[in-house]
């Protein structure tokens, strides 16, 4: 027994959300003038209305879904001196519910992964606020690219994790609406037909790292010469660090004057040349070979041996985002995997 | 002409040492008078205006910025307004670009004995600026969240 | 012309002329073509050269990493070949200790980018090494053509335009890829990262991404060759050239300059003349 929606009964269904005033977020072409753009972006964002949701046709959007539970800039509370004293003020938070639909399972399943962090040995109230807010529709993915190794990580097409509600792609427009948690049932109660049509969570890409080989990588090869050359190309910027949906290095800044200001959290990267430099001058990671090489053993030895499971869900948006083909599959391949790859296909940005 | 307004608008003055703000200073000693609109900043010279101060000015609710200075062969520093004036050739051009009002960026240069001309600038970029109103499209870019 | 430039940089590497090459590569798990750095005279068969080849490879030349190999040959197309003379104007390089491999090109991308259309810059100006065939027009191109882009963007309204970039500008996340990529971006402190004072917030909101950018195209203010890897490596799709095409027009309109185009030419910021125009300032 399987429950099933059509697809414009779902889109009509995000439009009646949006019209409760709800906020509402998905895969959406962040077009603008025609005439100066040569490319279309998909990317998730906010709706403001239902025709702007995209749910096929394209691979995966650039950015991840992680924005909405960890912004990329947070305010925290605000301060005010008066005299002497300093007056703490609680900003005000937006107390409406969010739904994300068509969600990737990569993206998704990074959100249990993001709740780890957040919850290990601190409880993050502003994560967790919106995290509790927040039901999270993914969409089973039909097509893959050059990029994608999520079947490599431990995830696949399907991935469960972190998902209210898994939606199937079916023949004739329809889906397969699985609701996997109490919200998700919330949330379609009501929406969706009995059928005994059941859909099929399609294969993935093939298999593009032996995982025991990359451990084995890991725990002699951290001296290894070839981390310099695979990386040399690297230019330090944070695409690929801000388009994980799993990475969630922030910076906590004051920004004020005389009068106050407000704390804020604002993403980071250890990418950053400045990430780890200390207040004596001393830089541990000067070199961006090592940056490379830290950021490679968090995903995959450092936060599985503490975790038990990998901060890495194969997205490939590292990769596809990177301006020198760098990420975590191509370094994890050329330094561990020396096989040949298929011919490589165009990057994801295509409408 | 201009109706009476209850608009109070905030300019920000950065203004050399040497020649603006003694300039300011003989318009406040012959008591002429100017509009209380302009908050005055001193730099030592417009060879230091930073474009990030006049950005800073509208982030931080300026409606209008006047730079001012030396006259060409005048400054203080021998060439510090020849180099300001340079960025300030290309720099309005980016101003253009991105839609920023460029009415609302005024250059000038007043020289330590021009007590009336300051009077006058002053009058009338605040006549001026009262009628283009609040600078709306940059308070809407300060107040958006991340 | 690609077996010309594999065989002039193994030649390069096996006569000890150079330690490293610079160039374009496409290995296999890059998905695409990407910077190499070729240490041995075998390897130069990774060298490839075609119309993906968008990466300005000058950045490379100041990191001290790549520094360590040894004396180094660079692949320049037309454009980046400026950033070098940018560099060396600026004392950042010294010409006599690279070897320039001018790549002589017709375009990037398909279909071509826009800096393509707008080029005149197909062949290198100063290459020690020249590879390919000239094209049959070497002709300058007028100014209303290689702005034509920026001309079409400023029939917009003001409001239209602050619309625009508050619109474009809400994308971007603070990553610096922009910065990273550029030639012309080589602080050691990037302004953006002084924090004591802070300069310009590092919040990805609107008023700091504006702060940023306008900031940025300002330090690029006559400087900027029009590489527009900027624009390209953007993760958030963001027209950065139109900010660099405003200020480059800018310089040439006022200045009769071109960042890049002349080894000789004066530049612009760090230098002024007292008929400088000023009909603009009361």
């Amino acid at each position: 027994m399987s429950e099933l929606l059509a697809a414009t009964a779902l889109r009509e269904l995000v439009g009646r959300w949006l019209a409760d005033g709800r906020r509402v977020a998905g895969p959406q072409c962040a077009k603008t003038h025609d005439d100066l753009h040569r490319h279309d972006l998909i990317r998730y964002g906010w709706l403001t209305a239902a025709d702007q949701l995209l749910l096929a046709g394209f691979i995966r959007p650039l950015n991840s879904i992680k924005e909405f539970v960890f912004p990329r800039h947070e305010e925290l509370y605000s301060y005010r001196f008066k005299g002497k004293q300093i007056e703490l003020l609680p900003i005000e938070t937006d107390p409406r519910e969010q739904i994300i639909i068509g969600a990737r399972p990569c993206d998704a399943a990074a959100l249990g992964i993001l709740d780890r962090v957040f919850n290990w040995d601190f409880r993050d109230e502003f994560y967790n606020r919106r995290r509790e807010l927040t039901t999270v529709v993914t969409l089973a993915c039909s097509e893959h690219d050059d990029h994608c190794f999520c079947t490599s990580v431990d995830s696949g097409p399907g991935d469960t994790r972190g998902s209210d509600v898994l939606l199937i792609p079916l023949e004739a427009d329809q889906y397969e609406v699985r609701c996997l948690t109490e919200k998700g049932k919330r949330l379609f109660a009501g929406q969706t037909a009995a059928s005994t049509t059941e859909g099929k969570v399609l294969a993935g890409p093939p298999p593009r790292l032996d995982l025991a080989a990359v451990g084995d990588f890991l725990d002699g090869g951290y001296e290894n010469p070839e981390w310099q050359k695979i990386t040399l190309r690297c230019l330090g910027c944070a695409a690929c660090a801000y388009t994980c949906p799993t990475c969630h290095c922030f910076d906590m800044v004051d920004e004020g004057n005389a009068a106050g200001g407000v704390r804020v959290r604002n993403w980071d990267a250890c990418q950053f040349a400045a990430f780890t430099v200390h207040v004596s001058g001393h830089n541990p990671r000067s070199v961006q070979a090592q940056r490379q090489r830290q950021r490679i053993y968090h995903k995959f030895q450092i936060y599985p041996k503490k975790f038990g499971e990998l901060l890495c869900t194969g997205c490939g948006n590292c990769t596809r985002n990177c301006p020198v083909g760098l990420g975590v599959l191509p370094v994890l391949q050329s330094i561990v995997d020396k096989s040949q790859k298929n011919v490589p296909s165009p990057s994801g940005r295509e409408c | 002409m201009s109706q009476p307004s209850d608009f109070q608008p905030k300019i920000i003055a950065y203004v050399c040492n040497w020649c603006t703000y003694l300039g300011a200073d003989l318009a406040g000693t012959n008591r002429l008078e100017y509009p209380a609109n302009v908050r005055i900043i001193r730099l030592p010279c417009t060879g230091r205006i930073d474009f990030n101060l006049l950005v800073k000015a509208f982030e931080m609710g300026a409606d209008a910025v006047l730079v001012s200075g030396c006259h060409p062969g005048d400054c203080h520093y021998t060439a510090g307004n020849y180099h300001a004036r340079r960025r300030w050739i290309l720099f309005r051009q980016l101003l253009e670009t991105m839609g920023i009002d460029s009415r609302r960026v005024q250059f000038s240069w007043i020289s330590a004995a021009e007590g009336k001309k300051w009077q006058q600038v002053i009058t009338e970029i605040t006549e001026k600026t009262q009628e283009l109103g609040p600078y709306a499209a940059y308070r809407e870019i300060c107040q958006a969240g991340g | 012309m690609l077996d010309e430039l594999r065989e002039k940089c193994k030649q390069l590497l096996a006569n000890g002329t150079v330690q490293v090459v610079i160039g374009y590569g496409q290995p296999a798990e890059a998905g695409g073509v990407v910077p190499v750095f070729i240490t041995t005279p075998e390897d130069a068969q990774q060298l490839v050269w075609n119309d993906q080849c968008f990466a300005n490879l000058t950045k490379y030349l100041l990191r001290s990493e790549i520094k360590a190999l040894g004396k180094a040959a660079i692949c320049v197309k037309g454009c980046d070949e400026r950033a070098l003379v940018v560099l060396e104007r600026e004392s950042q390089i010294d010409r006599t200790q690279i070897v320039v491999i001018g790549l002589l090109c017709d375009g990037v991308g398909q279909p071509r980018l826009p800096k393509c259309e707008a080029c005149d810059v197909h062949k290198p100006r100063a290459a020690d090494v020249l590879i390919g065939q000239p094209p049959a027009d070497g002709q300058p191109l007028p100014a209303e053509q290689r702005y034509a882009a920026l001309a079409a963007f400023l029939r917009k309204t003001p409001e239209e335009r602050i619309a625009y970039w508050m619109a474009e500008l809400s994308r971007c996340t603070k990553c610096y890829a922009c910065r990273q990529v550029c030639p012309m971006c080589y602080c050691r402190q990037c302004i953006a990262d002084k924090n004591r004072p802070v300069a310009i917030s590092t919040s990805a909101t609107l008023k700091g991404n504006f702060a940023w950018q306008i900031t940025r195209a300002f330090h690029l203010a006559s400087r900027c060759v029009g590489c527009d890897e900027c624009s390209r490596v953007c993760p958030a799709g963001i027209d950065l050239r139109l900010l660099n095409l405003s200020l480059a027009q800018a310089a040439e309109k006022s200045f009769a300059f071109r960042a890049g185009m002349d080894p000789a030419a004066e530049p612009v910021i760090g230098a002024y003349r007292e008929q400088d125009h000023e009909e603009f300032i009361r």
